[in-house]
C-alpha cells in the first residue's frame, strides 16, 4: 500500500516539466528540467513550453496542465523552481 | 469528518478493507453512521475494442493523485455533510476480476450517502490524475483517453 510518494524536488533556477501514460511514450521522455531565469519580464507559460519542446497533439483538445501538483491554466507565467506537469486524458476509477 | 485514502500497489479485498474501516469508525467517532454507501470498481475482462483483456495497467502522479483525491474528497463530503469517508485505489498492474477502485460513504440520511457517493466516484474518474493502459492477451497494449459511460 501506498500513501504518499513525492518525487524529487526541482532545482532552483528551473522548471521541472512532467509527462505522463500515452504523451510520455508519444514524445519519447517523461521529465526534463528547462532553465528559468528569474529576473525576465516575460515569464514562459506552459502553453510556450509545449511549443518550444514540440510536444505532440493539441493542448487545448486533450491535454491538462497543472503547476506544483495543481491544476493551472496553460497561460500562467512559470516561476523558477515550479513544477509543470501535462497531463493527457484521466482515466481513473 | 473522517476522511481516510490510500493507493495499493498490489491488491486489495474490498469488503475486508471496508470492515476494517466500519470497526474503526466505530472506536473512534461520537458520531455513528446511520446510513452507508459504498461502489467497488472491478476491472473487466473485455478490452474496449471487445478482445480479450489480460491486464490494466494504472499509472498515476505519485504527490498530486494524492493531493487531488484529498481536495476532491473534502470538497464533495462538506457538499453533502457526510460524516466520513473512505478511498482505496489500485495502481500498477490490474488483473480482470480484480477491484480497482473503493469509495464508501458514511452519513446520518442515505440520500446524502448515495448522492456523495456517486458524485466522489465520478469526480475521481474525471479529476484525479490516474491513466488506464490495456494490456491485451497477445501482448499489445493502448492507453485510454477516457472512461466508460455512466
Amino acid at each position: 500500500m501506498v500513501s504518499v510518494v513525492f518525487m524529487a524536488e526541482p532545482c532552483a533556477g528551473e522548471i521541472r516539466i512532467l509527462l505522463f501514460a500515452g504523451l510520455c511514450e508519444q514524445a519519447g521522455w517523461a521529465e526534463q528540467q528547462w532553465p528559468a531565469n528569474p529576473n525576465d519580464d516575460a515569464r514562459l507559460t506552459p502553453r510556450q513550453l509545449w511549443l518550444k519542446l514540440q510536444l505532440p497533439g493539441d493542448l487545448d483538445q486533450a491535454v491538462r496542465v497543472s503547476i506544483n501538483r495543481q491544476f493551472a491554466d496553460a497561460d500562467t507565467p512559470l516561476q523558477p523552481g515550479d513544477e509543470l506537469a501535462f497531463l493527457p486524458p484521466i482515466s481513473g476509477g | 469528518m473522517q476522511l481516510r485514502i490510500d493507493l495499493h500497489s498490489t491488491g486489495f479485498e474490498p469488503l475486508v478493507v471496508l470492515t476494517r474501516w466500519q470497526d474503526e469508525q466505530q472506536h473512534r467517532s461520537n458520531v455513528q453512521s446511520a446510513a452507508e454507501a459504498f461502489f467497488i470498481g472491478r476491472v473487466r475482462g473485455v478490452a474496449a475494442d471487445g478482445r480479450e483483456l489480460e491486464a490494466l495497467e494504472l499509472e498515476h502522479y505519485p504527490g498530486m493523485t494524492e493531493l487531488q483525491l484529498e481536495r476532491l474528497a473534502l470538497d464533495c463530503c462538506n457538499r453533502h455533510g457526510v460524516i466520513s469517508c473512505l478511498v482505496q485505489h489500485r495502481i500498477g498492474r490490474v488483473l480482470p476480476g480484480e477491484a480497482i477502485v473503493l469509495v464508501a460513504i458514511g452519513a446520518d440520511r442515505r440520500g446524502p450517502a448515495q448522492r456523495c457517493c456517486q458524485e466522489l466516484l465520478e469526480a475521481l474518474k474525471h479529476h484525479a490524475p490516474f491513466w488506464k493502459r490495456e494490456w491485451r492477451a497477445d501482448g499489445s497494449s493502448e492507453w485510454l483517453s477516457g472512461n466508460t459511460p455512466l
